[in-house]
């Protein structure tokens, strides 16, 4: 994969350093959840265990000051333990909502894979909709609202694989990867922050606002859009892929093309934004005919066919 | 700009393409084909466009029928098995038959290899119907876009991209054309006619043979028969009589030559006259074999003969525009002894044939003594019959056509004056013959330029006075013109300017006729020769030769050159090409961004380089991402390239 070129803006580089202090030398990744975040998506997250994925979570979720809350995912689990039930209250002689474990700002669902299809379309239907809906009643979710899922793409006993309806819900998907040797050098060392400790840097609720509105109202030329409609004619149309991005996929790669160009203090995106988000944005939603998917493949593939001549 | 985004925007389907290829070829043809084909054509114009999907059988066995009658109708008493061996007859035929098979293909909106073929073929055989200055432009602008349509077939409907790259294509093949052309001579058209029997049967204004019945109505023709450069000054208006044949013998509906048979001395001019008059000409094939020269000739043509009558001629038929030099005595007249065949021939008369003008001429004969007088009697009574320029004449009675012409009808064109003037003057004793050929016309002449055209065709009497002959110009004894001739003549003089425009554009084709047109292996030794002469054509020629080629891959560098996105990105193009001149080639997935960066990490010492680059990386970012465009913007960007060219850093 070649050398990404970019330059995070000063305002967001104490939040990536802080969360880096974490997550040595993943500051890429770090990078692109937060975008996620501010492009007002959910991210996927898809790699083997022990390689940072709640730390990542956790310290995101630490640095944007958000309430955090996490649901483990196992195959035995019902649509209830997450949305929450309506039990009778004796003192009251009346149902009574508990709201469960996805009324929260920041949600960690680990292992998404583990638990059923029934569980898992109840949370993805929550992340589309932003309401949850239990006995005709609906009951708003917090905003902002953020999921970060994960799975574990090579364990496949007991595990329901998520079909590509529920995955285009996702507007990004990362693998986080083993750290480089001097990163691992570091971490083996102890010099890492493991503490849980909260960090020092935490946006505020009103900044947050601001950085969500920014991200939605920055500029696309009509040189960059001929670009995007290249990429995603080409998905649709090369015959390298089953099927091509949807339109829904479209929009959530326009949408961390301005998150990330906003990122680099930008208020317009320039065709760099776009091959650095495209892989991420596409790597759940295409699937090669032949051979394995991957987001480098998918990256190599993409902007070898389809050159920005800007 | 916005022309060529529609175009850009259209992607025309195979079907879209052929048809805009037949648009293009069969607009010549249509002004070709009769009434009956184009109704057809019509038709099949009307359920193309009104129903969109494919014919049913039913339709097209309708428009097959259609078709086979429209072509019954518009050969209808034109054709016979004989009459194919007429080459344009055939190939009219050969038109229709693909008209048909075409539109009934086309109909069913399915491609096939003789819906593509097509085009081709019409645009050949519409090569046998025109070939003016006109039609050679047309077929020049049809070969580009056929050439246009078949790049934009194989670039999916890209109509922009494929124009270009046939521009390109066009151009490279034009210094070639020139090349190819001036030393490899096409045959004339006329021998191209492929064993079918010729076409120039057509009587010419002038054929040697002059006729006096209903036969010989006049159409002033436009048509060019020669082109005469004079060397010093055109001669006055009243000397531009070119002679083409002497006619003796009068045979009632027509008047012929004395029959070659007959003996007679061949002409020696004297030359010890007045200084004779210098011309060239180009004599278009008449498939005749007389040369035209101005009255009276100085000396034979080379390679012509002359004879006693002072015509001249070449042993072939003329069938390829032919060049010639001549000299004319234009204010003298040529002194003879009459030898005695000529003689008897010139005086010769059928006295029952003209009864009346037997008994007028035999009036004048004995009441007027000198030669001279009598013609002039001869021409008085003319006057007084009060005769009518007319070129629709009524029909003569041929055998009394002199009585006929005088007493009765009293209309007539130069032939009737000229056969009845000689018919009265050899019965008034006086020896007299016609002469036919063409009395070229000022108002089409500029600088030393005449043209002669068929409408210039006429006749005139020479009657021999005191041992020479003497041009009689009889029509002149016409008192007025019909209405109908007025106008058909009118055209001439109506407008100053339009005359003078017209004579320009004449001259202009003439130019192009002789040397584009009409250029032969004739031409080509013509060219040869002057080179031989003048060493400095040579030159000049090679030198506009380069100038050709160098235009050409100007015009073809044009076309070439990339289209860029935008104004920015053009104005970039130097500082890429700089940095691509010195080795550090852009890699096709970079953005220019990412290729600018890689740049300064890699040659992080050229300071100044990079400092530049960085502005410039920047201000282009913004106006191509940022959507502010200011002229100022591009003009810093410019001067920041430029200024990026000039830096001297190693």
């Amino acid at each position: 994969m070649q050398i990404m070129n970019y330059t995070i803006s000063p305002e967001f580089t104490p939040l990536i350093d802080a969360v880096e202090a974490h997550l040595i030398g993943k500051r890429e990744t770090i990078a692109l959840s937060l975008a996620t975040f501010f492009a007002g998506g959910h991210l996927l997250l898809e790699d083997i265990p022990g390689v940072g994925k709640t730390t990542l979570a956790k310290h995101l979720c630490s640095v944007l000051g958000l309430e955090f809350g996490r649901i483990q995912f196992t195959s035995d689990m019902l649509p209830s333990d997450i949305l929450g039930i309506n039990y009778y209250n004796q003192k009251e002689g009346d149902f009574v909502f508990k709201k469960g474990p996805i009324f929260t700002s920041f949600l960690l669902a680990d292992e998404i894979n583990r638990s059923m299809p029934k569980t898992q379309s109840a949370l993805l239907q929550a992340m589309e909709e932003g309401t949850v809906t239990i006995d005709t009643t609906h009951y708003p979710l917090p905003q902002p609202f953020f999921v970060i899922g994960t799975q574990n793409p090579h364990e496949e006993v007991g595990t329901f694989e998520l079909p590509s309806s529920q995955l285009d819900r996702f507007m990004c998907s990362l693998s986080i990867g083993y750290p480089d040797n001097a990163a691992e050098r570091e971490i083996l060392k102890g010099k890492t922050a493991h503490s849980l400790s909260h960090s020092s840097v935490v946006l505020t609720p009103s900044q947050l606002q601001v950085y969500l509105t920014q991200a939605s109202s920055v500029t696309l030329s009509d040189a960059l859009l001929d670009f995007l409609q290249d990429i995603i004619t080409f998905t649709r149309n090369s015959g390298m892929f089953e099927y091509g991005l949807s339109t829904r996929g479209a929009l959530a790669l326009t949408a961390m093309i301005k998150s990330w160009a906003m990122l680099q203090g930008r208020s317009y995106a320039t065709a760099d934004d776009a091959q650095m988000v495209t892989a991420a944005v596409c790597a759940h939603r295409l699937r090669f005919k032949e051979g394995a998917t991957n987001a480098a493949r998918i990256h190599h593939e993409i902007f070898t066919h389809i050159h920005s001549d800007t | 700009m916005r022309f060529l985004s529609t175009l850009q925007t259209l992607k025309p389907s195979t079907l879209g393409l052929l048809d805009m290829a037949y648009v293009v070829v069969l607009l010549p043809l249509l002004l070709m084909l009769k009434v009956p084909m184009l109704l057809f054509v019509f038709l099949v114009l009307l359920l193309l466009i009104f129903k969109k999907e494919p014919a049913k059988p039913l339709h097209l066995i309708f428009v097959f029928f259609f078709g086979i009658l429209a072509i019954y109708l518009s050969l209808y008493g034109a054709f016979s098995f004989r009459g194919l061996s007429r080459l344009k007859l055939f190939i009219e035929l050969l038109v229709y038959v693909l008209l048909v098979v075409v539109s009934l293909q086309r109909l069913t909106q399915k491609v096939n290899f003789y819906l593509l073929l097509s085009p081709f073929l019409l645009l050949a055989l519409s090569l046998f119907f025109y070939h003016g200055m006109v039609m050679l432009i047309y077929v020049i602008v049809e070969i580009f876009i056929l050439l246009w349509l078949i790049l934009a077939h194989r670039m999916e409907g890209n109509l922009v991209e494929s124009f270009r790259s046939g521009m390109v294509m066009f151009m490279y093949s034009l210094p070639w054309v020139v090349v190819l052309f001036i030393f490899f001579p096409r045959i004339s058209f006329e021998h191209a006619t492929y064993g079918f029997k010729g076409e120039m049967e057509k009587r010419m204004g002038h054929d040697g043979v002059m006729y006096l019945d209903g036969n010989a109505q006049l159409v002033p023709s436009d048509r060019i028969v020669m082109e005469v450069g004079f060397d010093t000054k055109i001669p006055p208006s009243y000397a531009l009589y070119f002679r083409g044949s002497i006619l003796y013998i009068d045979k009632k509906d027509h008047w012929e030559p004395l029959p070659e048979f007959i003996q007679r001395k061949n002409a020696r001019p004297d030359t010890t006259q007045d200084t004779a008059l210098r011309y060239k000409v180009t004599l278009y094939p008449t498939q005749k074999r007389w040369l035209y020269m101005l009255d009276m000739p100085a000396e034979p043509i080379k390679n012509a003969t002359l004879d006693s009558d002072l015509i001249s001629t070449v042993k072939k038929e003329i069938k390829e525009p032919l060049h010639y030099a001549a000299r004319s005595h234009i204010r003298s007249t040529y002194t003879e002894e009459l030898d005695e065949p000529t003689l008897e021939a010139s005086t010769l008369f059928q006295k029952d044939q003209n009864p009346k003008s037997y008994l007028v001429a035999q009036d004048i004969k004995q009441n007027v003594a000198k030669p001279d007088k009598r013609v002039s009697a001869i021409l008085r009574l003319f006057k007084d019959q009060k005769l009518t320029y007319t070129l629709k004449p009524d029909t003569l009675d041929t055998n009394h056509s002199t009585d006929s012409f005088l007493f009765d009808k009293k209309r007539g064109y130069c032939v009737h004056f000229a056969s009845s003037f000689v018919t009265m003057a050899r019965m008034a004793g006086i020896p007299a013959r016609v002469v036919t050929g063409y009395k070229a016309d000022l108002s089409n002449s500029l600088n030393l330029y005449l043209s002669v055209k068929e409408r210039d065709a006429h006749a005139w009497a020479e009657v021999y006075l005191n041992e020479h002959w003497e041009r009689v110009e009889t029509t002149s004894t016409a008192t007025g013109m019909d209405a109908q001739t007025q106008t058909a003549l009118a055209t001439q003089n109506k407008n100053d300017f339009l005359d003078t425009l017209n004579l320009y554009l004449l001259y202009a084709k003439y130019q192009v006729e002789t040397w584009i047109l009409n250029y032969s292996n004739l031409r080509q030794l013509q060219l040869l020769d002057y080179a031989k002469s003048n060493p400095k054509f040579i030159f000049v020629f090679l030198a506009s030769l380069m100038a050709l080629i160098v235009l050409t891959f100007m015009i073809i560098l044009y076309f070439r050159s990339p289209l860029y996105r935008s104004q920015h990105l053009a104005a970039l193009q130097p500082l890429i090409k700089l940095l691509q001149n010195k080795g550090y080639l852009r890699k096709s997935k970079e953005t220019l961004h990412q290729y600018f960066l890689r740049y300064s990490e890699e040659y992080p010492h050229l300071h100044q380089h990079i400092a530049l680059l960085k502005q410039i990386d920047a201000l282009y970012e913004q106006m191509t991402y940022a959507d502010q465009n200011h002229a100022s913007d591009l003009k810093k960007l410019k001067n920041l390239v430029r200024t990026f060219t000039k830096v001297k850093n190693d």
